[in-house]
């Protein structure tokens, strides 16, 4: 009886789980191995077909790497900014950290589909706040399109990604500072620790589980964020900023084919419970430890 | 103990009854977005069905027009979803081949109804001997542009392709003294990918070019007429710099923007352009014309066709109250319902001849321009794919080749071996 | 001087990262006409508090923020009950396929909602859960699970179970330390989640818009979604829905942001 205590504690949670995650995995699983399409519904069984058909797709290879960049870069600098804003608001200078820190919050609070549009209003190429700044300064041309340019629509979803994601690292981080205990740093301070060694041998190494979950939770959602990238680009111009849902999307609604969206959603899920299994033992491997 | 027992199954009886319901039938209608003035007008024409069908209560609930294909596809795959719902008449193939849709000529006295339409607009409702709805709001596209812009340069409105060509570069100018250019003579609508090929496909057709061969068997865009209307495009931004831009990203909100801001001379749009662009600027005045033709074909500028697009009511197969749904749909769009379309901005023309031939419909502005264009004009081809042909073949191909990373021959080609390729599906 | 430095970083660096919000704010006292134009304004004429009426008007937004109210606060209760026992089973246990269960608790993320949607759809559907609130709470609050246990799993890890011991010496069951030691040691935490999970469900768009159908079960961001059509677009009213439902999560951080903090802090992410 007392073995079975965990797993009991587990049961809620996992049949929830079941219902609601197991069934649509395995409806996945069965249509990226059959021809399913909308006027036959899920028909023969087709083996790996649609997984080729998807490695082949022009599409895919570029919109895996964007996502990659996307996960990552968004990932990174989110925490990175987050970090940053959290040693600031550290420093505690009095009432407007209070402030100043309620107002960091806000990006994560502003419905995500408004969010999209907000970006695509700032950054529009005429009527848009940032390039009548710019111009203004004299440092770009009027007119200059950052969503309607290949080279730099990546980029802005990106900054928009940063944006939306960096107050949730930036909330644990200021956790995770504040329960760094202070004899670390009184010590440190003895032996004549410049703040920068300070920070690198005892804040950094003290944050070290924070940034681990901000890392495996931002690259997970990243990967299957579709709002950002949907309201803001839609995936172009001309593809230049697809990402795996969205090409998920195309594939399943646009084209009604779900044999090949479901492919490649289990090709990304794969991926994704390969990175966060390794994440896993990292973390079980320190417990012990 | 008897009477106990008596009055609680005589109780039980009364109540059972009263669950029940009562002769009252009950239909779902989606509605798919609509101009202001449009859904205005769309839950007056409900109550008052209500109100002279008693036995019919309906339903309504709005729904992100976004969104549609994920909102129908969950429901109608799993054989639910609305009993009236309002798609654009392109879905007639999608939704009829997968039998989402329910074939309206069944009905008895569709016979009657069908009479009620412009022939042409009924057609596009068509799918495999079939028709999947009834006609709603039609769209033809047109060539706009800026009066004050062409009176200032003492240009009219151009008819071919060189009078095309010619305004949008004079158009182009720096009109800020700074050296950069700031108005453009075109702007396209890069950032809808559907948008885009409603806006492209009117000159593939006025020149005489196919999508699709009428059996649905052949691509035919990329014929040599083809590869010209495309190069004409690919010339103006790549040589004559009259294009805007930015035009990747523009979306509607963008390209009315441009237009009402004075960014830009010229811009292809349907119906709804009066509206829209005196909601932002009611001042604004402009010239609607036909969208111009190659100079060789001059002679056929008031017959070429244009692009039509339509919206149609159509009914759920799998619906449990045809019959009302139909009584509903064919209250929606009767006549006296399309004068609606006449006397209000629904963004879009009306679709009965008889409204269509009204007095009324000749003296409205922009009217009889739109009309004549309809009378001639020609939807995309009734395939099940063309949705995604249109959005994700043919247009993501004509933009790389306007901006110049493909040659137009190289980009319709490739695109044609795609769509080829999705038709015969194999892929 | 030190200090003016950090006040202007703190006030320039707020300014940066509010920019979109405070065009946001900006369009949604602007009449229609006024939304984006050149050159840039922050205030136009005609700026009143119109659209945070009209759109009310405009759609049942009363209706839409109950329904919102229900759905986020139903799944943060779920979430949170199921989640913390199984956060104190993987915290306070060690048992054959433990990694496994964590990893499988991560798993509801990984699949693209394009891919979920048509199986959960026919689930709820056969269920008799569509469009109610019972079936969005469901998928909710499943969405919600992965996070808010490990969340909590970090939080019961800094709790040292000295504190537990003692009361397990004292003769309490496991569970009735869980309830009487743990679950108040850890409440700053639990609010913390509470708060991360309330606005998950409170801005989720996309399986509320498939899964709910009628005005009844609509929620908030559904409806703002509204403001968007084919050739209608009310960026004022979009733009005041979106303030105006901001407000909600915003209050609840600015309340419970010393219990927030002092939880996260308390042991929570070592």
């Amino acid at each position: 009886m007392k073995k079975a205590t965990p797993y009991l504690l587990l049961l809620p949670a996992l049949l929830f789980t079941a219902l609601v995650v197991a069934f649509p995995l395995v409806q996945n699983i069965i249509n990226s191995v059959r021809e399913v399409s909308m006027v036959k519904g899920v028909g023969k069984w087709i083996g790996l077909a649609n997984y080729t058909h998807v490695l082949h797709d022009p599409l895919f290879l570029l919109s895996f790497r964007n996502t990659l960049i996307y996960a990552l870069a968004g990932t990174l600098l989110a925490l990175l900014i987050g970090l940053a804003l959290a040693l600031l608001l550290n420093m505690k200078i009095g009432r407007i950290t209070t402030i100043a820190s309620f107002l960091y919050t806000i990006p994560w609070v502003l419905s995500p589909v408004v969010a999209g549009f907000a970006w695509k209003w700032i950054l529009n190429d005429h009527f848009g706040i940032v390039n009548y700044w710019l111009s203004s300064a004299g440092l770009i041309d009027v007119g200059t399109s950052w969503l309607g340019n290949p080279h730099t629509a990546l980029f802005c979803v990106i900054l928009a990604r940063v944006w939306q994601f960096y107050p949730f690292a930036m909330v644990m981080f200021l956790a995770g500072l504040q329960s760094i205990p202070q004899e670390q740093y009184e010590a440190a301070a003895v032996d004549g620790a410049t703040t920068f060694r300070r920070f690198f041998h005892i804040t950094l190494p003290n944050l070290r589980p924070v940034i681990s979950v901000l890392l495996v939770l931002g690259v997970i959602w990243s990967f299957n964020d579709f709002n950002m990238v949907f309201v803001m680009t839609r995936g172009g111009p001309m593809n230049a900023s697809m990402v795996l849902p969205v090409l998920v999307r195309e594939f399943s609604f646009v084209y009604f084919d779900l044999g090949k969206g479901s492919a490649l959603s289990i090709m990304t899920f794969v991926l994704l419970v390969a990175l966060s299994f390794l994440y896993i033992r990292v973390l079980s491997g320190k417990e012990t430890a | 103990m008897t009477h106990t027992i008596l009055v609680t199954v005589l109780l039980s009886l009364t109540l059972i009854s009263c669950g029940k319901k009562s002769d009252v039938v009950e239909i779902q209608d989606w509605n798919f977005g609509g101009r202001p003035h449009l859904m205005v007008w769309l839950r007056q024409r409900t109550e008052s069905f209500e109100q002279t069908h008693p036995g019919i209560k309906v339903v309504q609930s709005d729904k992100s027009w976004n969104m549609i294909r994920e909102i129908l596809y969950a429901s109608f795959s799993t054989g639910t979803g609305p009993d009236v719902v309002n798609t654009h008449a392109n879905y007639a193939a999608e939704f009829g081949e997968a039998g989402y849709y329910y074939p309206l000529n069944t009905f008895p006295d569709f016979k009657e109804v069908r009479h009620w339409y412009m022939p042409e607009l009924l057609e596009t409702t068509r799918y495999k001997d079939n028709y999947y709805g009834l006609p709603s709001s039609a769209i033809a596209f047109a060539l706009v542009c800026d009066k004050a812009m062409f009176d200032a340069e003492g240009i009219a409105p151009p008819k071919t392709w060189s009078q095309f060509r010619e305004a949008a570069k004079r158009l182009t100018k720096c009109t800020d003294g700074d050296g950069i250019m700031d108005q453009y003579g075109l702007v396209l609508m890069g950032g809808d990918k559907g948008g885009f090929a409603y806006r492209m496909v009117p000159f593939f057709y006025k020149a005489g070019v196919n999508f699709m061969s009428d059996d649905l068997s052949k691509v035919e865009f990329n014929s040599p007429m083809g590869v010209a209307t495309l190069a004409l495009f690919a010339d103006m931004y790549q040589v004559d710099h009259s294009i805007a831009p930015g035009f990747l990203a523009y979306g509607h909100t963008e390209t009315n923007d441009m237009f009402c801001g004075n960014r830009v001379a010229m811009c292809i749009e349907g119906p709804w352009v009066r509206g829209m662009v005196h909601e932002k600027d009611p001042t604004k005045e402009f010239y609607i014309v036909a969208v111009p033709v190659p100079d060789e074909m001059i002679d056929r500028y008031d017959t070429a066709p244009t692009l039509q697009d339509m919206v149609m009511y159509s009914v759920n197969a799998r619906s449990k109250n045809l019959n009302a749904a139909w009584e509903f749909v064919k209250y929606l769009r009767n006549e006296e319902a399309d004068m609606a379309w006449i006397r209000d901005d629904m963004g879009a023309l009306a679709v009965t001849t008889a409204a269509l031939n009204s007095p009324e419909a000749q003296n409205i502005k922009d009217l009889p321009l739109f009309i004549k264009e309809l009378k001639n004009a020609r939807p995309l081809p009734p395939h099940p794919q063309i949705v995604a042909l249109a959005s994700n073949t043919f247009t993501p191909f004509c933009e790389k080749a306007i901006v110049g990373e493909l040659s137009p021959q190289d980009a319709l080609d490739q695109a044609a071996r795609e769509a080829q390729s999705v038709i015969e599906g194999k892929e | 001087m030190k200090r003016i430095i950090l006040v202007s970083t703190i006030c320039v660096v707020a300014f940066v990262v509010l920019l979109p919000f405070l065009w946001t704010l900006s369009t949604s006292f602007k009449s229609l006409p006024d939304v984006n134009t050149y050159p840039p304004e922050w205030t136009s004429v005609n700026m009143s508090v119109r659209p945070y009426i009209d759109m009310f008007f405009y759609m049942p937004f009363s209706t839409y923020t109950l329904n919102s109210l229900i759905v986020a606060s139903a799944s943060t209760i779920i979430s949170l009950c199921t989640g913390s026992l199984a956060a104190f089973a993987f915290s306070r246990f060690q048992f054959a396929g433990k990694r496994f269960f964590l990893l499988v608790f991560l798993l509801s993320q990984m699949l693209p909602g394009a891919s979920v949607i048509i199986p959960l759809f026919q689930f709820l559907n056969a269920m008799g859960l569509y469009d109610t609130h019972a079936g969005l709470i469901l998928v909710h609050s499943a969405v919600l699970l992965p996070f808010v246990i490990w969340l909590l799993y970090g939080f019961f890890q800094g709790i040292p179970r000295e504190v537990e011991d003692a009361a397990l010496i004292d003769g309490c069951s496991r569970l009735t330390a869980l309830r009487k030691v743990i679950l108040p040691l850890a409440l700053p935490g639990i609010g913390a989640t509470a708060l991360f999970a309330f606005l998950g469900s409170w801005n989720e768009f996309f399986f509320a818009l498939i899964l709910t159908s009628s005005d009844a079960t609509k929620t908030i961001p559904v409806g703002i979604g509204l403001f968007v059509g084919e050739y209608n677009e009310i960026w004022n009213q979009m733009s005041a829905s979106a303030v105006l439902f901001s407000v909600p999560p915003l209050l609840l951080f600015a309340l419970m942001r010393k219990t927030f903090v002092k939880g996260l802090s308390a042991g929570a992410v070592k």
